[in-house]
């Protein structure tokens, strides 16, 4: 009704500017407009993806350059049937949950730490952004020098304090090499994590938790009931991009652990980049690319789905 | 006021000149320029060798670019299939060669360069083999060496034992010994990353060194078989793991780092290039230097990888016609030849400052280099494992590279125990005729 009644009042506006142009050379002067952005667009998105689809479709093996004939949805067999697709499938979906897990954990706890008043609280609100601000590779190698099983800081700190008797192989362990993955990314986006919660907390009203307080609610009924129906957006859009980033997650990988050891962190990105730039399979690899992003895409679907949903606002 | 505006512009104007002028300077008028890359080893000496060339070949400008040693083959591959930066020279292996000639990215050195062939004769015949695909030659040697045992004598004395082992078993013996005694924790360590080259030689190395083989003469797996020196040789990794005498972290090693835990004397037995033993033996370089002796490999034959990694020239230089082709001669000729003056300047530094093994002939009988090498090496060991016992490693093909890598995580996933030998060897055996039939 509203909408309708601008409209209303617009109208005689657009009407106005319409029948002053011909309605061709408007619709030209629209096309124009838009014309750098297709560009840009098509140059950096569409073409790279049209080029994947034909790599993904045809053979591409970089050992026989000139042989490219079409297969069809061949590769993509061949990788769901490869004899790493299960393993690597496992491997990343638990890292992802984890990852997920850790990080929605981490912003919500840490968030709600910072939103108390506190002298230190300005300054951990900045502190805490720094490894955000690091770029992942960096963290990598932070992480690797820390998980180090000679030098490493952590081994020598654990050792003192008693914890453990020698140096541990955190990278030459099957289970602890997945975990040393799961502490580093968390360190750098849990994070991000919290700033955008304590960002939402921020515009919960005191009033609100002094009810509950007065009421004789407990400080877990508080949270229950007032600060987590608050964070529930927040909430979802990281669990959107930390599903998302679970998934894509390669670069520490390929700095911290190299998928090893055995196989035990490689991930499906892993193997995406080890079939084009190790087996040479560039058609493997792009179908592999895709498979990722379509678990990816429909994953975010269901949330987006959630976001759109009305009662979560309610 | 005027006068500032002066002063600006022509500040600004010599800035604008000043900075292009530097490479334009260097490189001189009328040179060719070439690219040249290399993995991340002494890149001062390779920059003074450059200008040192330069200097002689004033006609010529290079340009050095390196990577990590670890990563060269994948960036590599990516500089070729992105076009972007192929270099025109480029250090290369004898594992790489088949899988860059196959896809068309190095150039044969025949087809441009008659004289390659008829100087190739005085390189060492498993160094041409190494640098031969579809009997062309690719290369001219930067390197040669065997894989070698190697071990901290004065530790084997502590513990009691007068000779270094001769068989695997032998060294697992001494190894539970060293650690019982509380002289080293974990008296074995070995370059097992997955990101390490060398590992697969190590692997090999210990195969051959049981008389075993990997493939027949149609290249068909012989690794695969019950009992096999394969299955030998992953079952003894893999007690050296259980019994905590071989590091956990040579799982995640290079041979860079376990050379680093011998050199601190933390560890008693390493297998490495030959060459290795020169920076173990350095006293700039290692707390332990003069206790490294060099063994025959142990096992049944004694036999070991002999591998050469060398100067390739990239398809992209005979593109440029016939002055990069002569610029590229020259530096071939300079690094990996005898050189505009018959006395080999690059290869034969190589030994005297890093160790580092040949395949060109004549420097064997080099006084300075056998002199040199009398410092930290067993002269007449490190000849006869060279001539008598190093052998060109076996499946040399277009894939052999991919099953390398393949082969790195499925050794590690056997070494762990998450998977018998038997298992890891039929899986190695199904990679290889599958990238076979690609």
């Amino acid at each position: 009704m509203a909408r309708a009644n601008s409209r209303q009042r617009l109208g005689p506006l657009i009407l106005g500017r319409a029948t002053a142009r011909p309605r061709g050379r408007l619709q030209w002067y629209a096309y124009l407009s838009i014309l750098p952005a297709l560009c840009f667009v098509a140059l950096f998105a569409v073409y790279p993806v049209a080029f994947s689809v034909r790599l993904a479709t045809h053979r591409y093996v970089l050992t026989d350059p000139l042989n490219h004939p079409f297969e069809g949805l061949r590769n993509v067999a061949e990788v769901l049937g490869s004899y790493y697709f299960r393993r690597a499938g496992l491997t990343t979906l638990t890292f992802t949950a984890s990852v997920v897990a850790s990080v929605l954990a981490f912003g919500v706890a840490v968030s709600h730490y910072l939103n108390r008043p506190g002298r230190l609280a300005g300054f951990l609100r900045v502190a805490i952004l720094l490894p955000w601000a690091i770029p992942v590779v960096m963290a990598g190698i932070i992480w690797k020098w820390i998980f180090n099983g000679n030098y490493g800081v952590l081994n020598a700190l654990l050792v003192s304090l008693g914890l453990i008797p020698s140096y541990v192989s955190w990278f030459g362990n099957p289970i602890l090499a997945p975990l040393t993955l799961v502490i580093a990314h968390v360190w750098k986006w849990g994070p991000l994590a919290a700033i955008m919660c304590l960002a939402t907390l921020q515009a919960v009203p005191r009033d609100l938790y002094e009810s509950a307080h007065i009421d004789g609610g407990s400080g877990w009924a508080a949270f229950r009931y007032i600060t987590l129906p608050f964070l529930r957006p927040t909430l979802l859009i990281l669990l959107i991009l930390e599903t998302v980033g679970g998934f894509v997650t390669f670069d520490l990988v390929y700095v911290m652990t190299g998928g090893g050891p055995g196989d035990a962190t490689s991930l499906l990105s892993w193997f995406a980049y080890a079939e084009i730039f190790r087996f040479l399979d560039l058609g493997k690899g792009a179908a592999l690319a895709f498979i990722i992003a379509a678990v990816t895409l429909g994953l975010s679907l269901v949330y987006v789905r959630l976001l759109r949903s009305e009662a979560l606002y309610s | 006021m005027m006068r500032r505006v002066v002063t600006v512009a022509a500040m600004l104007v010599f800035a604008a000149t000043a900075i292009p002028m530097q490479p334009v300077a260097r490189a001189g008028a009328g040179s060719t320029q070439l690219t040249f890359t290399v993995w991340t080893f002494a890149v001062d000496t390779i920059k003074e060798n450059i200008n040192r060339f330069q200097t002689r070949v004033p006609n010529v400008t290079v340009n050095l670019t390196d990577y990590n040693w670890g990563q060269y083959n994948d960036t590599i591959v990516a500089n070729f299939v992105g076009g972007s930066t192929v270099p025109d020279i480029l250090y290369s292996s004898d594992h790489w060669l088949q899988q860059w000639a196959a896809a068309g990215w190095i150039a044969p050195l025949d087809d441009y360069f008659p004289q390659a062939r008829e100087l190739a004769k005085s390189f060492a015949p498993y160094a041409v083999e190494g640098m031969t695909y579809k009997g062309k030659l690719y290369g001219f040697p930067y390197y040669a060496d065997p894989m070698a045992f190697m071990y901290n004598a004065a530790v084997l004395r502590q513990a009691g034992f007068g000779a270094p082992p001769q068989t695997w078993a032998e060294v697992l013996e001494q190894a539970k010994a060293i650690k019982a005694k509380g002289l080293v924790q974990y008296p074995i360590g070995f370059g097992f990353s997955l990101d390490e080259p060398f590992s697969i030689e190590t692997v090999i190395s210990m195969v051959y060194s049981e008389g075993g083989n990997l493939f027949d003469k149609d290249l068909n797996p012989a690794f695969d078989r019950a009992g096999s020196a394969m299955v030998k040789t992953i079952e003894w990794v893999r007690e050296a793991l259980r019994a905590g005498v071989m590091n956990p972290e040579s799982l995640q090693w290079d041979g860079v780092q376990a050379g680093n835990a011998m050199k601190g004397g933390t560890q008693v037995f390493f297998i490495t290039r030959a060459s290795g033993l020169w920076e173990l033996n350095n006293p700039q370089f290692s707390k332990q230097a003069g206790n490294f002796q060099l063994a025959f490999m142990p096992g049944a034959t004694h036999e070991t990888v002999g591998f050469v990694r060398f100067y390739a020239m990239s398809s992209s230089v005979p593109r440029r016609g016939k002055e990069a082709l002569d610029a590229a001669w020259q530096f071939l000729n300079y690094f990996g030849g005898p050189g505009p003056d018959n006395n080999y300047p690059v290869v034969r530094r190589w030994a005297l400052d890093f160790g580092l093994g040949f395949a060109q002939l004549p420097l064997f009988k080099d006084k300075d280099i056998r002199a040199s090498f009398g410092r930290w090496v067993n002269v007449e060991r490190l000849e006869s494992i060279g001539q008598k016992h190093a052998r060109v490693k076996q499946g040399l093909t277009p894939w052999f590279a991919q099953w390398d890598v393949f082969a790195r995580a499925e050794l590690q996933k056997a070494y762990l125990g998450q998977q018998t030998a038997q298992q890891t060897v039929k899986n190695l055996a199904s990679k290889w005729n599958e990238l076979r039939r690609r």
